[in-house]
């Protein structure tokens, strides 16, 4: 287009004049009301008055004029028309106009923009001054926005509550109004949030508040757990239709807070229906819908791992109480209490890896609950006593059934080293389990496989210190196999002392590896003593610098008794064979000739003679027949006895001294806390004396929990022996003297 | 003969009950170091003896710790023996060897019993002074143990403590004697004499400040329990 330069300029008055009209029919346009279009040609020439009138030549230029103009245009239209149409109505109305007017005013504003585009692109540009866009939505901000958004929240909020309550609402109509709000922030969420959203959340704070109140009196805890899932959901529904995204995890976090995390306690703590409750009664899914409702808050998962925590050791406690009620003169049901403590663990450990998905905080608690009640004394006993009496028994039945499924004793061992872990006396433990293992080896009831499996799972868990003696034991068994052969071998061979007819097995045991046991001078019948040479005569040239130390309290023997109805085989211990025996040459010994003769302690004399004469089998008679031993007794063969069996087993009580293990231990644990002591003064040189007791105590947890006052006085102990001193400056700080 | 002065013939007195030395020999010394007694000690143990193997004729021994006693005209359970014996450094109670006995009479600046006589004034008030009395406590475990033993024979220790707490007041001190013969029967160690009197000096007797958490000796730990059990305090 070409315009000519020497026309007359427009003057402010004129071009008004034209801008007014084209406003109108603009107006009339995107009101809806019945006007025809504008033609491409008015379209140009709106923006050709402008532009004319931009370029004039001064004093002619009327760009701030029409700049002002815009202006002016705008806010008429805002307070004139806008503004009223609106104020007249209310409610859901209201919002109506509110939404139909921001649309209108948009257009407008667009539509205007175009017509005054020209100082958009230089008086706008030159001065730094806002653009007209901004002009315009400054405009319905300042004259429309500003005076109704506060009745428009009151609406908005009361529609959201109809909606809570379970109404239909015009969501649409919502997401233009809370549009509306945003949009007038002009870049920033400030109007949003302060206009409606802070308004918002409070009423929804309120509301939830209630809800909670009355939820929690009437409802059950998974019914309410439900409901607040519900809640939850529905909200997240809202953000999604009509509220701004950013005010998402604010409502969340309100709704939890007033549903889950003000009345977690008593929520979780609901009698017949709480976290209690679902545990025992197995309700797997509404506790995976707590752990899924409370996970999502920061630190939510702490009331429920605390009310697991108390639950798991409420339970295990009763099953301590149960076992220390059911003990009858002070012997207590470890197999079924160990069994039953196996169960509880495999129960809620499957809660835990379920419902509450390997969450570390479950597996804490669980530990913390077990380590409670799994160290508790039932009846005297320790639970490092009764899980090592449990294995005990465990090995000894699936030696002599070997029917017995392999994967229940592996699983069942597999529980066994769970336990272990709970325990703070795990040295107490092995020291029972070394104990119980050496008879059971010796006696002969044990699989090699079961024995080997649990101490390389005990290895595996704990290290290798903790099973190095009992796998020294296990080996040792092995290869006394070997060496009887070589034994034999050697009795074929040899000329001399061939024992006269009587079978002779020797073990060697490793010391160190096994139990200390006492040696006694005990008189062998002379057939054994042959025995004993020979095998003497043997092991001096197999090995070098090798001193045997026998035990015979540990041995066993097969006699056959020669009574008068039959002969009958007895396997006694070789204790009860030497006694035996001596009858073979006089038919009657007093108690004194006994001990003469045999060399025993009173104690063990006693306990023997007992066995033979005054238990269920008498083959020996006693005067007076009494039923204790007493030493003015006279004993004599019993050629009368006789039985249906045609072998009898005569058991010696074993003398179980559960004090000298406690003592035992105790003793190995100074030294231990010794070791630890010294070796952490070494390494740090100074340290003051609460951070040396505590780090001797982390070292040391590994294999029991060390009494403060032992450590104390084992650090004095150090003092005088010159391993450490105090600091003159501070006695509280220790030094380690080279 | 020489008519000896009094003051002579008293320094003449001593010298020979303290060293056992004969008049003769006695005058020989006191003459040749012009009548100062500590020099006059000097050349007595510096000559060769040649009769006795006695290890312990270098040594004043019980007998002559009584005879300087009463020169002295103290007890020889006055608590000044021990801060006489601190100044000496001696090495056990009730003996003094040679060097330790010149050695302390030096350092106190004495040269003669009398003048010992004089000084007894100012070691009592050294038990006074903070920092003296600590070493003398200090010194005393040592000074009062059996040669060769490691610990305090308990009634020694007893002893000492009732004599020593005489001097500056702790007013649990019979409760803590009462508690070792109740409780304890056994001998104390170096660690537990020492860390007493820092219980002494720093705990108050109502126990308020007593940190059941610090590093104070087994014994002491059991004293604290047995004096709430006692109630003679409140926990």
């Amino acid at each position: 287009m070409s315009f000519s330069q020497n026309r007359e300029p427009i003057t402010i008055e004129d071009g008004f004049k034209l801008i007014d009209a084209a406003v109108t029919k603009l107006t009339r346009i995107i009101e809806g009301k019945p006007e025809p279009p504008f033609l491409p040609e008015e379209y140009i020439g709106n923006y050709t008055i402008v532009y004319n009138m931009c370029i004039q030549k001064p004093p002619h230029d009327s760009s701030g004029p029409l700049y002002e103009k815009y202006g002016a245009i705008l806010q008429a239209y805002d307070k004139l028309t806008i503004l009223p149409s609106i104020m007249e109505k209310h409610d859901e109305y209201m919002l109506r106009e509110v939404s139909r007017w921001w649309e209108i005013n948009k257009i407008m504003v667009r539509w205007l923009s175009h017509f005054f585009y020209y100082l958009d692109r230089y008086y706008i540009a030159r001065n730094g001054i806002p653009s007209l866009t901004v002009v315009g939505m400054t405009c319905f901000r300042d004259h429309v926005y500003e005076k109704v958004h506060f009745n428009v929240k009151q609406v908005v909020i009361a529609l959201i509550h109809k909606e809570r309550e379970g109404q239909q609402i015009d969501r649409a109509l919502l997401k233009n109004v809370l549009d509306l709000f945003v949009q007038n922030g002009m870049g920033n969420m400030e109007r949003y949030e302060k206009d409606f959203e802070d308004f918002f959340l409070t009423e929804t704070n309120s509301y939830y508040s209630r809800k909670a109140s009355s939820w929690i009196q009437e409802d059950s805890c998974p019914e309410y757990m439900i409901k607040a899932e519900e809640s939850l959901k529905k909200e997240k529904e809202r953000v999604s239709h009509y509220l701004h995204s950013d005010t998402e995890p604010k409502l969340v976090a309100n709704v939890q807070t007033n549903l889950l995390v003000l009345v977690a306690k008593q929520l979780l703590e609901k009698e017949n229906s709480g976290c209690s409750a679902l545990l025992r009664d197995d309700k797997t899914d509404d506790l995976s819908r707590m752990y899924r409702l409370y996970h999502a808050i920061p630190e939510g998962l702490e009331p429920v791992a605390v009310a697991f925590r108390l639950h798991v050791t409420a339970e295990g406690n009763s099953l301590i109480k149960q076992a220390e009620d059911a003990a009858t003169s002070g012997i207590v049901e470890e197999q079924v209490l160990v069994r039953k403590i196996i169960d509880l663990h495999d129960k809620y450990m499957a809660y835990v890896t379920d419902c509450f998905q390997n969450h570390t905080l479950f597996h804490k608690s669980l530990k913390e609950a077990f380590e409670i009640f799994c160290n508790k004394k039932v009846a005297g006993s320790s639970s490092a006593e009764m899980l090592a009496t449990f294995c005990d028994n465990l090995f000894k039945k699936a030696a002599n059934d070997k029917s017995n499924d392999d994967s229940t004793i592996e699983s069942t061992i597999d529980n066994v080293v769970k336990l272990l872990d709970y325990i703070s006396d795990k040295d107490l433990f092995a020291e029972f389990y070394r104990k119980k293992l050496a008879r059971r080896l010796l006696f002969g009831k044990f699989s090699d496989d079961h024995e080997r499996s649990i101490l390389t799972k005990l290895k595996g868990q704990f290290g290798g210190q903790f099973t190095s003696k009992m796998e020294g034991m296990v080996t040792d068994m092995q290869l006394g196999k070997d060496q009887q052969t070589g034994f034999e071998e050697y009795l074929k061979n040899a000329n001399t002392g061939k024992p006269k007819g009587i079978d002779f097995t020797v073990t060697v045991l490793t010391t160190g590896f096994w139990p200390s046991y006492k040696t006694s001078d005990l008189n062998l019948p002379l057939e054994m003593v042959n025995c004993i040479e020979s095998f003497k005569a043997h092991y001096e040239i197999k090995t070098n610098h090798r001193r045997l130390m026998w035990i015979y309290s540990l041995g066993n023997c097969n006699l056959t008794a020669r009574f008068d109805a039959k002969p009958i085989e007895l396997i006694v211990s070789t204790y009860q064979a030497a006694v035996l025996c001596a009858f073979n040459h006089t038919e009657r010994l007093t108690y004194q000739e006994l001990i003469d003769q045999l060399n025993l302690s009173h104690e063990d004399l006693v306990r023997v003679l007992h066995s033979l004469s005054c238990a269920k089998y008498k083959f020996l008679k006693k005067e007076p027949a009494s039923k204790t031993i007493s030493k003015t007794d006279s004993f004599e063969f019993n050629s009368k006895f006789t039985d249906k069996m045609r072998r009898i087993k005569v058991p010696l009580p074993p003398v179980d001294d559960r004090k000298k293990v406690v003592e035992d231990v105790d003793k190995d644990r100074r030294y231990a806390i010794d070791a630890s002591l010294v070796r952490i003064m070494k390494s740090r040189k100074v340290l003051p004396h609460q951070q040396l007791v505590s780090e001797c105590v982390e070292q040391l947890s590994r294999m029991f929990k060390p009494d403060i006052k032992m450590i104390k006085k084992r650090i004095e102990d150090l003092i005088t022996r010159d391993y450490l001193e105090r600091d003159t400056e501070n006695p509280n700080t220790f030094k380690y003297v080279a | 003969m020489h008519k000896l002065s009094r003051t002579n013939r008293d320094k003449l007195q001593q010298y020979v009950s303290i060293t056992g030395a004969s008049e003769k020999s006695a005058l020989q010394a006191l003459k040749a170091s012009d009548w100062q007694i500590e020099a006059a000690f000097d050349v007595f143990y510096s000559q060769p003896q040649p009769k006795s193997n006695d290890p312990y004729s270098d040594m004043i021994l019980a007998e002559g710790v009584s005879v300087l006693c009463s020169d002295l005209q103290v007890e020889p359970q006055d608590i000044v023996t021990l801060v006489l014996s601190w100044h000496m450094n001696a090495a056990t109670a009730c003996e003094f060897s040679r060097e330790e006995f010149v050695g302390g009479l030096q350092a106190l600046g004495v040269d003669s019993i009398g003048k010992l006589q004089e000084k007894l004034a100012f070691m009592r008030s050294e038990l006074k002074d903070e920092q003296k009395f600590y070493d003398i406590y200090s010194f005393a475990f040592g000074w009062a143990k059996e040669k060769g033993q490691k610990s305090l024979a308990l009634d020694t220790a007893i002893g000492m403590w009732q004599l020593l707490f005489a001097e500056k007041e702790w007013p649990l001190v019979n409760h803590w004697c009462d508690f070792l013969q109740d409780r304890h029967n056994k001998a104390i160690s170096k660690d537990t004499w020492a860390q007493l009197l820092e219980f002494a000096r720093t705990v108050n007797p109502m126990l308020s400040n007593y940190d059941a958490e610090g590093a104070w000796p087994y014994l002491i730990d059991e004293f604290v329990e047995y004096l709430y059990d006692k109630s003679v305090v409140d926990k």
